[in-house]
């Protein structure tokens, strides 16, 4: 019997049944690409608005750490390039990410790995099955994300290559989460390790394209790799076998990890705890199990503070050296205080929707506790449910309001050090005024969670529509009152003259809405039912 | 102080179209071991979930320690404690660490009876949540829910995974807890656990209580069985009085109701007895007929079956 008996018929039942978890993954992705070529000539018809859109998005180098750099925007095909290529790879490296993990050490966990491994299967099926999962849903997220461009409208080679682009980072983000998985002792240990390093290397690319960063810093890291496929730009193939051929290595170190390891455990051997323990309270179980996420959201709020406040240093470089901000300078539109000052508010509010995150995570912590049955022997204490739910709302906000000050004050006192005219109280207020936005986006997870768990993507929500209005909005020309929809459009620019705070006082009321309706909700449904 | 512990009547829930409970009458009087019997999926834990303020009923009433177990939820869990029959521990939280934090959140724990228990029940507090074994899981629960005071326990399947000297040792430390004046409602599907412990049993089927009483109750409806071999074949007729009758040449298998024995082996008696054996009545057969449907036909088809459950 080889080390990969029954991977195929394994593989056949998680397409069958965990194939469908990808398909959120393929259709935003799709979307994502689609909608540009869609929409691009309609809103952008002629090359002088197209021109006059570089010049804006030139002139907030902020969007250029998310999306990378904007090579040519005069054709629907580059724009859509520009617009999706970095974020279309980011997502299909995630939906790739959360495949493997589940399939391996989710599983594991979960006790069915344990089932499906006394039957007649190979030591490394179970492994393989799950990379083939990730590697068959990111392939069809390429072609479906390709073909579906196309249809709408895109050129034929630039919209297959940035779809072939989409199933390379797929695929080698598959790689990283099978190692991954090796690695962390248990599989919210796993998904972390494999999402830290997309996140590390996609700000990296950002970082190194925005400060035009020497090529070797484009080309040692595999998302730069990407982006110098270039569609509609030059459509370099190439550097796609370069992805195909770091999978492969990255799968090849997996299954020799896997060979080596135990089952259920990880390469970290846990060691022997307290035997009495000193929690007394929902809260301090509520701090105690996001303990692990909250060092390392902190760490990661803290280099996201550094990576942004370094960006920040070399701002006055970034638009001197941008000849359309230039003109808009010289035109007296506006100064360069305001176009940094509305940097800092981009910038910020970018940190602030990723920050946000973790308390999303939070959030369906409590869920995911419900499913394991752990919410249920608490609850039959005296614990009220307001009181359980209360406490983990009370860390889903607190601890993202700590990321975002802790960023702030990293940002602060990078760029008020630089000579870009900025003060350290100006930064962190600014961070500060960031917070409210970041507390409504959790609290769209708080009442999902505790009123129709069962749709727990709903609780993602907040974060996607502030992400989508906040920084696809503006480019888009959308009307204030759809932009209007996202918190953080809401958040004043300190820096301005006269800044408006009245927007944080209404959006503060609709967070405390959103926590009403949560806790009622959870006071009232029937516990630990899909 | 006299009123039962637990009071549901006519208690019904459904999940969608699935009728989990229809219609359940439990009654738990103060200070006794009550036995809740019923084969899997029949809707034991739903009927304890909404004791405990879980779930809500659709219809019915439920009172728990004299108040309504939705409404005063955080009244009456003060006065219990309750084990899952599915224990789920915090992964990297330590046995010992769960237990106390269990313990506080019910309002304290004895320290004496955790000490005794985590030594009786030889359970390593040190070790993290997901190192545990299922057995071990079962037993941090049992040791959070035995340590504190209270007047009620809910134990849903309490032994799933439990070995059998764990299960004695279980069976010892319920005992202790109702001999301080401590209510059980102890769910099972294993009707020996529940035979040496319970003072009244229930038993539901297809969420509806199909039998309630005491266990001599429940054994006066049970019938023995009797195995004889005869000289001359009896005519049918004559075998009225018995049940289950199978004929095999000159060997009897039939039963009988357990009042009427004398009878019946006088009955035989005319025709010549060379071989008798008569069984007691066994819970586990008058179980066997309240899980199975449709008894007498079964056993009549398959007497191996009938055997075997008659064991």
């Amino acid at each position: 019997m080889s080390a990969v008996t029954g991977a195929p018929v394994l593989l056949r039942a998680e397409l069958r049944h965990d194939g469908r978890s990808f398909a959120p993954w393929i259709l935003i992705t799709t979307a994502l690409s689609a909608s540009s070529v869609l929409v691009y000539p309609w809103i952008f018809p002629d090359v002088s608005d197209r021109l006059a859109l570089s010049t804006a998005i030139g002139a907030n180098p902020a969007l250029g750490l998310i999306f990378g750099p904007a090579f040519d925007l005069t054709t629907t095909d580059g724009f859509n390039a520009w617009r999706s290529l970095a974020l279309g790879g980011f997502l299909a490296g995630l939906g790739a990410i959360f495949a493997v993990t589940r399939a391996t050490r989710g599983q594991e966990d979960s006790g069915q790995a344990e089932l499906l491994a006394s039957g007649v299967l190979g030591r490394s099926a179970r492994l393989l099955s799950g990379v083939g999962l990730a590697l068959v849903g990111s392939l069809l997220l390429g072609v479906v994300a390709g073909v579906v461009t196309g249809l709408c409208g895109g050129g034929w080679p630039a919209s297959m290559l940035l779809g072939a682009s989409f199933t390379a980072t797929g695929w080698m983000f598959s790689g990283v989460a099978a190692v991954a998985a090796q690695l962390g002792g248990d599989p919210r240990t796993a998904s972390s390790i494999a999402v830290g390093a997309l996140g590390v290397l996609f700000v990296l690319r950002g970082f190194a394209y925005s400060l035009q960063g020497p090529d070797w810093t484009v080309w040692a890291n595999p998302l730069g790799w990407m982006t110098e496929t270039r569609p509609a730009n030059g459509d370099d193939w190439w550097p796609l076998l370069l992805a195909v051929a770091l999978t492969i290595l990255l799968l090849v170190v997996a299954f020799v990890l896997q060979a080596r390891r135990d089952f259920g455990q990880g390469a970290i051997a846990p060691r022997p705890g307290p035997a009495r323990g000193r929690m007394r309270s929902p809260l301090a179980l509520a701090v105690r199990i996001n303990r692990g996420p909250v060092l390392t959201w902190a760490i990661a709020a803290l280099a996201l503070g550094s990576v942004f406040g370094y960006f920040a240093r070399s701002i006055s470089s970034v638009l001197e050296s941008n000849d359309a901000v230039q003109q808009i300078l010289a035109a007296g539109a506006a100064s360069q205080d305001d176009l940094i000052s509305a940097f800092l508010v981009t910038i910020l509010s970018l940190a602030g929707i990723i920050l946000a995150i973790p308390g999303v995570q939070t959030m369906l912590k409590v869920r995911g506790e419900e499913l394991n049955d752990r919410v249920e022997p608490v609850i039959a204490t005296r614990v009220a449910r307001s009181r359980y739910y209360g406490a983990n709302a009370l860390v889903a906000f607190l601890a993202p309001t700590v990321y975002v000050l802790l960023a702030g004050v990293v940002l602060a006192a990078l760029a008020s050090t630089a000579d870009i005219g900025v003060g350290f109280g100006q930064v962190l207020l600014q961070a500060i005024a960031t917070v409210p936005a970041v507390w409504t986006v959790i609290g769209v997870s708080v009442a999902v969670v505790g009123v129709r768990p069962a749709v727990g993507l709903a609780a993602w929500l907040g974060v996607l529509a502030a992400f989508v209005l906040t920084l696809l909005g503006p480019t888009f020309k959308l009307w204030d009152w759809v932009l209007a929809i996202s918190p953080f459009w809401h958040v004043p620019d300190v820096g301005a003259d006269s800044p408006d705070s009245w927007g944080l006082l209404w959006i503060s009321l609709v967070t405390a809405l959103l926590v009403g309706v949560g806790v009622a909700g959870f006071r009232r449904r029937d516990l630990a039912r899909q | 102080m006299n009123e039962p512990v637990v009071e549901v009547a006519g208690l019904t829930k459904s999940f969608g179209r699935f009728q989990a409970l229809r219609g359940v009458d439990l009654t738990v009087a103060r200070g006794q071991v009550h036995g809740f019997l019923g084969p899997n999926g029949a809707g034991k834990s739903t009927t304890i979930r909404v004791l405990l303020g879980l779930l809500k009923a659709d219809g019915g009433t439920a009172r728990l320690l004299g108040g309504d177990p939705w409404r005063d939820v955080v009244a009456l869990h003060r006065r219990l404690a309750y084990v899952p029959g599915d224990v789920s521990l915090w992964p990297s939280m330590t046995g010992g660490e769960a237990i106390d934090l269990l313990g506080r959140l019910r309002g304290g724990l004895d320290e004496t009876r955790r000490k005794d228990h985590l030594e009786r029940f030889e359970l390593d507090p040190t070790k993290r949540g997901r190192q545990y074994s299922k057995g071990n899981r079962q037993k941090v629960a049992i040791v959070a829910a035995l340590a504190s005071d209270v007047e009620l326990l809910v134990l849903d399947e309490p032994t799933s995974g439990l070995d059998p000297l764990m299960e004695h040792v279980f069976q010892d430390v319920i005992g202790e807890a109702k001999a301080r004046g401590v209510s059980v409602l102890l769910s099972s599907h294993i009707l020996a656990e529940v035979e040496s412990l319970a003072d009244r049993l229930s038993i539901i089927r297809d969420g509806r209580i199909v039998q309630e009483g005491t266990l001599a109750d429940l054994r006066g409806q049970t019938r023995t069985a009797i195995r004889a071999t005869l000289d001359r074949v009896p005519d049918a007729s004559v075998l009225a009085a018995f049940r289950d009758v199978r004929l095999d040449g000159p060997r009897l298998s039939a039963t009988v109701e357990s009042a009427r024995i004398g009878e019946a082996v006088q009955t035989l008696g005319a025709y010549g007895i060379t071989g008798l054996t008569v069984e007691p009545p066994s819970l586990e057969s008058l179980f066997l007929r309240l899980y199975g449907g449709e008894p007498e036909q079964r056993t009549a088809e398959h007497p191996r079956h009938a055997r075997h459950g008659g064991a």
